[in-house]
C-alpha cells in the first residue's frame, strides 16, 4: 500500500502537500476555535465561504468573459471565498453581551443563510451547482503548486505569530475580560483574528471543500484537548496528530481508492472516539 | 505630616455614557499602601470608576492623574469577578497564572521567580501543577489574584471576589489580601457589597451614591448617616469589644 502511495507521488504530490499543509494551518488556528468553545463558528465560516464562491459563480453568468475577464478568474473565486469567510468571522464574533443576541444564534443565522443562498444562487447553473456540491462534499484532488506555496507561507506565518504573541493571543481568545484589563485593544485584535481565520478558512474551502476544512479546523484540536494537560501543549499536539492522521488517511485512500478528504476526516472522528474512551477509562482508574 | 506621594488622583472627574452622567465631580486621592473598599448600591458607578482606572472609559470632565513613578509599566493588576476561560479546556495553575504575563517581556528565570512569588503570596505553591478546574472555588479565586499579582502591579483592583465563596474561603482570601497590603505595601481597591468585610479590613472607604462619592478613612465614612443616605434603608453600626466595627442593614435579616 505504501509502495502504491509512493508511486502516486509524482502525479499527486501537490495535492498531498496542500492537504497536509491545510491540516497544519487549520489545526493551529483550530486550537483557538476549540478553546473558545465556538466549534460551530468553524462550520458557519466555511459555509459563508461557499456562499462567496457561489456569488462569484453567479456573477460569471451576469458578466460576459470578454468584458469582465477578472470575474471569470480563479483569483476572483478565491478572493470571494476569503472575503465572505472574513465577513462571517467578524459577524460571528459579535453578540453575547447582555441585551444582545447570543453567539450561537448569530452563528446559526450565518450558517443557514449561507447554506440556503449558496444553493439558490447557482441552482439554475448546472456548472455552478456542480461546483457547490464539490465544495460541500470536499475534493482536494487538483491542488496546484500555488496552493502548496500559499498554505506553506500561511502555516509558517501562523506558527510565527503564535510563537511571538502566544500569551496575548491566548488571553484575547480565552479570557477577554482580563485582556481588556491589561490594556489590549480588543477591537483591533478582533479584526486581526477574524481576518486571519477568514483567510485560512476561505482559502482552504477553495482548495479542499467544506467537509475537509471544517474537519481539519476542529478535529485535531479536539483530539489534542483530550490528550493535553495545558493549552500550550495543544498547539504542538494538534498539528502533529493532524499530520499523522493526514498521512495515514491519504495512504489508505490511495490504497483502497477512496476520496482522501473524507477518509482523513473519518479517521479523525474515529481517533476522537478512541481518545474519549481512553480519557473516560483514565478518569475511572483515577489517572 | 501628609504623605505627598500618591498612586492616582481624581480631580473633578465626571463619567458618562452618552447623555447619562454616572459620576460627577469626583475628587479622590489614593496613596501607596492603602486598602480601599468601594461600596454602594448597584448601578451607582463603581464599575465605571474602575473602567476609568483601567483606561477602558474616558472621563467626560476632570482629570485622572497617575503618579509618573507608578504610571510606568504595569501599573494596575485586575482581578475580575469571573473568569471567561472555557471550563473544558485543559490548563494547570502554572499556565493559568503565567497567562497574566501577557505583554510583559521577561527572561524564563524571571518568569519563574515571579510565578513562585505570586503563588506563594496566594498560598498556592503546592497547587502549581494541578489542573486549574480541579481547584475549589476559593483556590480558583486565589489563582485569579495570583494571575494579577504576577504582573507586579502597584495597584490591585479586586471586583467582588468573595461573592460566591463560603465563609472560610472568603476569610482565607481576605487574609492573603491583607498580608499583601501590609507586607508588600500593595495598594488595593476592593469592590464589594459586604459592609462587614469593609468594616473589618478597609483602611479607607469610597461610598458611592447618587453620582457622588464620599471618600476617606474607614471610621469617618462608615457611619449611620452616610450608609442610610447611600442605601436608603435604616442601618445599625456598633463597635465590638475587640474594637472592630460591625454593620447591619436593618430588615435584611442579617449582616451584609
Amino acid at each position: 500500500m505504501i509502495q502504491n502511495f509512493l508511486s502516486s507521488w509524482g502525479l499527486f504530490y501537490q495535492t498531498y502537500l496542500a492537504g497536509w499543509l491545510i491540516i497544519l494551518l487549520l489545526s493551529l488556528i483550530g486550537v483557538l476555535v476549540v478553546g473558545r468553545d465556538q466549534i460551530f463558528i468553524g462550520a458557519a465560516i466555511s459555509q459563508a465561504s461557499t456562499l462567496g464562491v457561489a456569488l462569484a459563480m453567479g456573477a460569471t453568468a451576469l458578466f460576459p468573459e470578454d468584458q469582465f475577464p477578472w470575474i471569470h478568474s480563479t483569483i476572483f473565486l478565491s478572493a470571494m471565498a476569503v472575503i465572505f469567510s472574513v465577513i462571517a468571522a467578524s459577524i460571528t464574533g459579535q453578540g453575547g453581551a447582555s441585551g444582545k443576541e447570543s453567539h450561537e444564534a448569530i452563528t446559526g443565522w450565518v450558517f443557514l443563510i449561507s447554506a440556503s443562498l449558496s444553493i439558490l444562487i447557482v441552482s439554475h447553473s448546472p456548472h455552478g451547482l456542480e461546483e457547490i456540491h464539490r465544495l460541500l462534499s470536499s475534493s482536494i484532488i487538483g491542488a496546484t503548486a500555488v496552493d502548496v506555496w500559499v498554505f506553506g507561507i500561511l502555516t509558517i506565518f501562523t506558527a510565527l505569530l503564535l510563537t511571538i504573541f502566544y500569551r496575548k493571543i491566548l488571553l484575547f481568545s480565552l479570557d477577554t475580560s482580563m485582556a481588556v484589563a491589561i490594556g489590549m485593544r480588543i477591537k483591533t485584535w478582533n479584526v486581526i483574528t477574524s481576518a486571519w481565520l477568514g483567510l485560512a478558512v476561505g482559502l482552504s474551502i477553495r482548495a479542499s471543500g467544506m467537509l475537509y476544512t471544517f474537519g481539519c479546523l476542529v478535529l485535531p484540536a479536539l483530539v489534542a484537548k483530550n490528550l493535553c494537560r495545558e493549552v500550550r501543549h495543544m498547539f504542538l499536539v494538534a498539528p502533529v496528530v493532524g499530520l499523522l492522521v493526514g498521512i495515514t488517511g491519504f495512504v489508505l485512500a490511495n490504497g483502497y481508492d477512496y476520496p482522501p478528504g473524507q477518509m482523513t476526516v473519518t479517521l479523525f472522528c474515529l481517533l476522537l472516539v478512541l481518545v474519549w474512551i481512553f480519557r473516560r477509562l483514565g478518569y475511572k482508574s483515577g489517572l | 505630616m501628609e504623605n505627598k506621594e500618591f498612586i492616582f488622583k481624581m480631580n473633578g472627574l465626571s463619567m458618562a455614557y452618552g447623555d447619562r452622567t454616572i459620576l460627577s465631580n469626583i475628587n479622590l486621592v489614593v496613596r501607596p499602601g492603602e486598602f480601599w473598599f468601594l461600596l454602594g448600591p448597584n448601578g451607582v458607578g463603581k464599575t465605571t470608576l474602575l473602567k476609568a482606572l483601567l483606561g477602558m472609559h474616558q472621563p467626560q470632565q476632570g482629570h485622572l492623574q497617575l503618579h509618573p513613578k507608578f504610571a510606568q509599566g504595569n501599573f494596575v493588576g485586575f482581578v475580575p469577578q469571573r473568569c471567561d476561560l472555557n471550563p473544558t479546556l485543559p490548563t494547570t495553575v502554572k499556565e493559568f497564572v503565567l497567562l497574566g504575563l501577557a505583554g510583559i517581556r521577561t527572561s524564563k528565570g524571571a518568569e519563574l521567580e515571579r510565578l513562585r512569588w505570586a503563588l506563594e503570596k496566594m498560598k498556592l505553591e503546592e497547587m502549581i501543577d494541578k489542573n486549574y478546574w480541579s481547584l475549589s472555588g476559593g483556590q480558583r479565586q486565589r489563582a485569579l489574584v495570583a494571575r494579577a499579582l504576577i504582573r507586579r502591579p502597584k495597584l490591585l483592583i479586586v471586583d467582588e471576589p468573595t461573592k460566591d465563596l463560603d465563609l472560610t474561603a472568603a476569610n482565607a482570601l481576605m487574609e492573603s489580601l491583607t498580608d499583601l497590603n501590609r507586607k508588600e505595601n500593595l495598594t488595593i481597591l476592593f469592590v464589594t457589597h459586604d459592609l462587614t468585610l469593609a468594616a473589618h479590613y478597609a483602611t479607607h472607604i469610597a461610598l458611592f451614591f447618587d453620582g457622588h462619592v464620599e471618600a476617606g478613612l474607614c471610621h469617618t465614612i462608615l457611619n449611620q448617616e452616610n450608609l442610610e443616605r447611600a442605601y436608603g434603608v435604616p442601618v445599625s453600626i456598633w463597635q465590638e469589644p475587640s474594637g472592630a466595627l460591625n454593620v447591619r442593614i436593618n430588615g435584611t435579616g442579617g449582616l451584609r
